[in-house]
């Protein structure tokens, strides 16, 4: 069949801190008509990269060489006006980040408009006829109504639906998407990836999009192209791939990937390689648990043995059982002694408005919340965003006036004061999402560690710093790392140090909001790893407050679902996932992207 | 400011200043300001008060290097003597703005709602009305005197810093950082001294810098318009406002020198603050 | 919207009042209180005391400011016994001179900063942006007198092109129209190129801004030209806090005006308010701080209002 994209050793190089560093490196890629393909990696990887390479949307001072042909014509050699042609009638782009990706000021129908008339010209009435046709077809409601909104007046889901018909206004053959549903709810993303499916199918259109989360590819792509440090490491069809990964890193990459029931992740041991410190040879040699001498010497060729092509040396044979299906097991239940106990609690947040203090009273932002939780247990949190999990976990830490009652070890909250209540409070401690906010940038990292150390006082300096070792070691990271400043070290270590710091205060319980949703994958299985073994090691209790039900599900003994700041069902995992009493979470359950359980 | 945030800001500083071409000729134009204002006046042995009727409105020649002006004062020493006034008034009024800058943007920021809403609506007034407006009502108020004019410039010259100290301060203190300070015990006594300063430290650097030179022009500017420095003492605003009174004789060595040195004070505050501000400003 | 209209000219007038109060507490600070200060500082004692019965200066505090209030309202804004005349008549010839200047200034400054900005934020960090940066940085620096100096030294002195001061009495019927102009000429330059360098600094950053924002690549990869995306798009947001500083700004360009109004003996506000401070006639002093405030005050609020119509998020808070 004939091919819409085709590209051949494509090399992108950009330029970066004044030195030229060769980003993307020999990709070879066919996307035929009406097919969707998935292009995967982690962060950095070059995904966005290669994409925007092809709409030839590079920053200024890219060199590209290779081949992108596109119908046959090569857009790598074609100049600028010609590409202004190309992009948005042949090949459109739908971008990550609706709100920044459209323009505030300007309606929606003209942005709409725009992208017809460019090509096609037209009068402005008739544009706005097209605005309507296309907003109807991506699923806006009273479309007629909406022609004159602004972006902001969309809720998040919407405005992705607004950019989708804005790329569909020249009916192109080639949809590009890059992570087009980060940052959604889950029950908003699949509407998403549902409504691009259809729209591919109806229009005949081939469609590239850029992901980083495997589950969204199982369910809706055709085929597969798996990026690792800026080169192809496997490629093929999705479903064999899933089957049987053939490259190690694919291997790993699933295996890192919290499933339904998954007693172990798989770790990933070492970090992503920056561009300018890429190994030579294979790139994944330095991580690879199946690496051979060879394996540095040269990048390996393809090898087409298996259902799909893997670049390695040492592919994993067809038949092979990939090694994570092995640690699918069921979780023993466990009892626990009481430590928490929460009643009746709920928020509600003062308006920002009004003069001189007079807030306006907003709806309650969690109400009614009662639950307990035993010594060395883990709660998890989950809910769409606004639901209020956020303030739970605020309130618990009395980061927050709240109403009801907090009881730690038999102490309520509200019946304290003064240092009583600061030694109670320092019980419970926090794990903030973003790592690197959650750390002064002007202090080092041993000062970090320290300070809670030093806030409680009794240690002298010597003591402490054995202490910040100590910590440091058991996080898995180097002593030395204690001498470095929060801007110098990536973001899996900087959670880390978060969790020592944690750690530090000696707590019988940390609240772990969304810890690791601002992580790559295999960084991502690393740290919840370690939260597991330390609870276990310290009887540590977690609240965890995530909207990724996956990873609630592999660290919960139960979990608890929030709907409009009230708990709408709370259970064993095990339970609540096999047996979901609530609609709303079915609902969740239903959409939540997650891995299918490997077949026996 | 703490030691320890002197530490680490000095240790950020040392190591780019190299790397900064901008911060390298602030800093060198401030240490000849610098020079120029506080050590050589005490070099030069002519005095400035002295008249030389003979010699009046002389241009530069080898008796006189700068020229004489309208009464036959000797211009260099007239400039040196001026530099040195100006700044002792310039700089002890920045130092005074900023302490009440920086504490009132500190109760705003930190202080309960009511206080900060109170304070910020008495700002938005303050700095409703131009300081050069407000200077020149009081110069005319008070009774005239270098004490005094220091005073007027340093109660006056605050409001603006106010509302940035304020604006970050509250930027800060909500970052996860600080919360999880709290967390572990810390008090607001704590925060403030440990957390937030080491923060807001280079904001106040780079913005105390600008001071100085927004100072340097207040102090010229309300000199120029004769109600600053008054005779028998000059600044360099007083000496540019005496040569343009005879701007028709062409007096360009009266006029060039005393603007050129304001222009040097400015852009050497100005060059000074801006490669701070490009040495720590991305880091947050 | 209409929400936030209200909103921002409640807060408004809460401002004007404080500003008012604070004026009201200025004129007790004048030696001798404000019956001094409207009668001068030569008015006699039984004057004085006629003048404080009159306007009710024997009467509780709070009261006095009523009542200073209810004179404000009615225009009475004092009497100048140095130049001898009401103040309020005196204010507005002056002031007239000032917006014409200013307006002037104004538009000339703004049309530049934009051209200059445009230019600075399309070729950020290539030779034409360094220049126009070098440009600002140094303009940004030198004092206003300084520039208005070198000026006159060049124009007025040497080649003789252009008068040196505004030695003209605007009030002379016979002045005509060109020499008017021509006496505008130093000062609008002055003041426009003093104002050019912060105001074009601020727009080319915005536009550079702007320029590596989403919807920008979202609009290049509809296949829109540079043009299109440079004034469709990209204008209207980075206008937005250009307009947000010349609403703020407007007392800044008015305190350079001071010294530029002196220098070029402009008989303007800015001249006025200086010759006042000199000869310490309270009177017009408290008058124009108080003119000045509620100018200002109006300046932010007309700067939101425009902001609000040009940005829909606006009316949304
Ligand atoms: N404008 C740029 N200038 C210099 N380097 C860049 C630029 N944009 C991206 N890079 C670098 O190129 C590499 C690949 O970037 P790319 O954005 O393609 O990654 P990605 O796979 O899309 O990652 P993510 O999942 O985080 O979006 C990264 O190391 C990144 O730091
Ligand atoms: S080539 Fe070698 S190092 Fe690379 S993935 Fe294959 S086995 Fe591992
Ligand atoms: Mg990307």
């Amino acid at each position: 069949m004939n091919a819409v994209l085709e590209i051949k050793n494509l090399s992108v190089t950009l330029k970066r801190g004044g030195r030229d560093v060769t980003i993307l490196d020999q990709l070879n890629l066919r996307i035929a008509p009406g097919e969707m393909q998935a292009l995967v990696g982690e962060s950095g990887s070059g995904k966005t990269i290669a994409a925007l390479a092809i709409m030839r949307l590079l920053p200024p001072g890219a060199a590209i060489t290779g081949e992108i042909l596109l119908n046959g014509e090569n857009l790598a050699a074609a100049v600028e006006p010609r590409m202004r042609q190309v992009r948005g009638k042949s090949v459109a782009m739908v971008f990550q980040n609706p709100l920044a990706a459209l323009n505030p000021s300007r309606t929606i129908a003209a942005q709409i408009g725009e992208a017809w008339r460019v090509h096609q010209g037209g009068s402005a009435a008739q544009a706005r006829a097209r605005a309507l046709e296309l907003l109807d077809e991506v699923g806006i409601p009273d479309p007629k109504n909406r022609l004159n909104d602004y972006p902001h007046q969309f809720s998040g889901g919407m405005r992705q639906r607004v950019m989708i018909a804005m790329s569909l206004a020249c009916s192109p053959h080639l949809l590009i998407a890059d992570e087009p549903t980060t940052g959604l709810d889950p029950l908003i993303a699949q509407q998403i990836m549902t409504l691009i499916a259809r729209l591919r199918r109806e229009r005949d259109m081939a469609v590239l999009f850029v992901t980083h989360d495997l589950s969204v590819v199982q369910e809706h792509a055709d085929s597969i192209h798996v990026l690792y440090a800026g080169r192809s490491v496997e490629w093929g069809a999705a479903a064999a791939f899933f089957q049987h990964p053939r490259h190690p890193y694919s291997e790993a990459l699933l295996g890192s990937v919290a499933r339904l029931g998954q007693a172990r992740l798989r770790n990933i041991p070492g970090n992503l390689p920056e561009p300018e410190q890429r190994p030579p040879g294979c790139r994944f040699a330095p991580r690879c648990a199946y690496a051979s001498a060879v394996c540095s010497t040269a990048y390996p060729p393809a090898d087409a043995q298996g259902a799909t092509l893997a670049a390695c040396f040492h592919p994993l044979p067809r038949t092979a059982r990939p090694a994570f299906a092995e640690t699918l097991a069921p979780r023993p239940a466990r009892n626990f002694a009481p430590l928490l106990d929460v009643t009746d609690l709920g928020v509600r947040y003062r308006g920002a408005g009004g003069w001189f203090g007079a807030a306006r009273r907003l709806p309650p932002s969690l109400a009614e919340v009662s639950f307990r939780l035993g010594r060395g247990e883990c709660l998890g949190v989950v809910g769409e965003s606004g639901s209020g999990k956020s303030s739970l976990g605020r309130a618990v830490l009395q980061m927050i006036e709240y109403d009801g009652q907090v009881t730690l070890d038999g102490h309520d909250f509200h019946a304290m004061a003064g240092r009583a209540k600061r030694d109670l409070r320092r019980k419970i401690q926090v794990v903030f999402q973003d790592p690197r906010e959650s750390m002064n940038p002007r202090m080092t990292i041993g000062e970090v560690i320290a300070e809670p150390l030093r806030l409680r006082g009794g240690l002298n300096n010597a003591a402490r710093r054995a202490r910040v070792e100590a910590l440091l070691g058991q996080v898995g990271l180097n002593p030395e790392m204690a001498a470095r400043h929060p801007g110098d070290v990536s973001g899996g270590q900087a959670q880390r140090i978060a969790i020592a710091r944690a750690l530090a205060a000696e707590p019988e319980l940390i609240v772990l909001d969304e810890p690791t949703s601002a992580l790559d994958v295999s960084t991502q299985a690393m740290l919840l790893n370690l939260l597991k073994d330390l609870s276990l090691k310290h009887a540590l209790s977690y609240i965890l407050i995530s909207h990724d039900f996956a990873v609630v599900s592999y660290m919960s003994d139960r979990i608890a679902v929030l709907n409009a700041g009230r708990i709408v069902e709370m259970n064993e995992t095990a339970a609540l996932l096999s047996a979901p009493r609530a609609a709303y979470t079915r609902a969740l359950i239903g959409a939540a992207p997650q891995l299918q359980p490997m077949q026996a | 400011m703490s030691e320890a945030a002197m530490l680490s800001l000095s240790k950020s500083l040392g190591g780019r200043l190299a790397g900064n071409a901008t911060l390298k000729a602030g800093l060198v134009l401030s240490g000849l300001i610098l020079f120029l204002g506080f050590v050589a006046p005490f070099l030069d042995p002519v005095n400035p008060y002295t008249i030389h009727p003979s010699h009046a409105l002389q241009a530069p020649n080898g008796q006189f290097l700068f020229g004489t002006d309208e009464l036959g004062r000797d211009a260099l020493a007239l400039l040196l003597s001026g530099g040195f006034t100006t700044l002792i008034v310039a700089l002890p009024a920045a130092l005074l703005a900023f302490f009440i800058g920086v504490t009132y943007g500190f109760l705003s920021g930190l202080g309960p709602a009511w206080l900060d809403r109170l304070l910020m609506r008495l700002l938005d007034v303050v700095l409703a009305l131009p300081s050069l407006i407000v200077l020149l009502f009081f110069a005319a108020l008070v009774p005239q005197s270098n004490f005094n004019l220091i005073l007027l410039l340093g109660l006056i010259s605050w409001p603006s810093l106010a509302r940035l100290v304020r604006n970050e301060v509250l930027a800060q203190r909500g970052r996860d950082f600080m919360l999880a300070a709290r967390q572990s015990g810390a008090s607001s006594a704590y925060l403030a001294r440990v957390h937030l300063l080491r923060v807001i430290a280079p904001i106040l650097v780079v913005n105390g810098t600008f001071m100085i030179g927004d100072s340097v022009l207040a102090t010229s500017a309300l000199s120029f318009l004769g109600l600053g420095v008054q005779p028998p003492q000059e600044s360099w605003g007083s000496l540019l406002q005496g040569a343009l009174d005879i701007a028709a004789l062409d007096p360009w060595w009266l006029i060039l020198p005393p603007g050129l040195l304001i222009f040097g004070a400015l852009l050497a505050a100005s060059l000074t603050g801006q490669g701070l501000l490009q040495i720590w400003g991305n880091k947050r | 919207m209409m929400k936030m209209i209200l909103r921002r000219l409640a807060s408004s007038c809460l401002s004007l009042f404080i500003l008012v109060a604070l004026v009201f507490f200025l004129a007790h600070l004048t030696p001798g209180g404000p019956a001094y200060s409207i009668l001068g500082q030569k008015a006699t004692p039984e004057s004085v005391a006629q003048l404080n019965q009159r306007l009710g200066l024997d009467q509780p505090l709070l009261k006095q400011f009523g009542l200073w209030i209810w004179h404000l309202l009615h225009g009475e804004l004092g009497y100048s016994y140095l130049l001898n005349r009401p103040v309020g008549q005196l204010l507005w010839v002056y002031e007239r001179n000032t917006l014409i200047f200013y307006t002037v200034s104004i538009i000339i400054s703004t049309a530049l900063s934009i051209a200059l900005g445009l230019i600075q934020g399309v070729w950020f960090g290539r030779w034409p942006a360094k220049l126009i940066g070098a440009f600002q940085l140094g303009f940004y620096a030198l004092p206003p007198f300084f520039v208005a100096a070198m000026l006159i030294l060049w124009f007025a002195v040497d080649v003789h092109w252009l008068p040196a001061s505004g030695i003209i009495d605007l009030r002379d019927p016979h002045a005509g129209i060109a020499s008017f102009a021509a006496h505008l000429v130093l000062p609008v330059t002055t003041v426009s190129l003093l104002t050019v360098s912060s105001l074009s600094r601020y727009f080319g950053e915005a536009v550079h801004e702007e320029l590596g924002k989403d919807y920008v690549r979202t609009a290049r990869a509809k296949g829109v030209s540079f043009a299109s995306i440079l004034f469709r798009h990209v204008m209207r947001n980075a206008l937005r806090p250009l307009i947000t500083i010349l609403g703020l700004s407007f007392p800044y360009i008015f305190t350079g005006g001071v010294i530029v109004e002196s220098v070029f003996n402009y008989p303007g506000l800015g001249w006025l308010m200086w010759r006042s401070a000199l000869s310490q006639d309270y009177p017009i002093l408290i008058a124009i701080v108080l003119v000045i405030g509620v100018l200002t005050v109006l300046g932010n609020l007309l700067a939101d209002l425009v902001n609000g119509l040009l940005d829909p998020r606006a009316s949304y808070e």
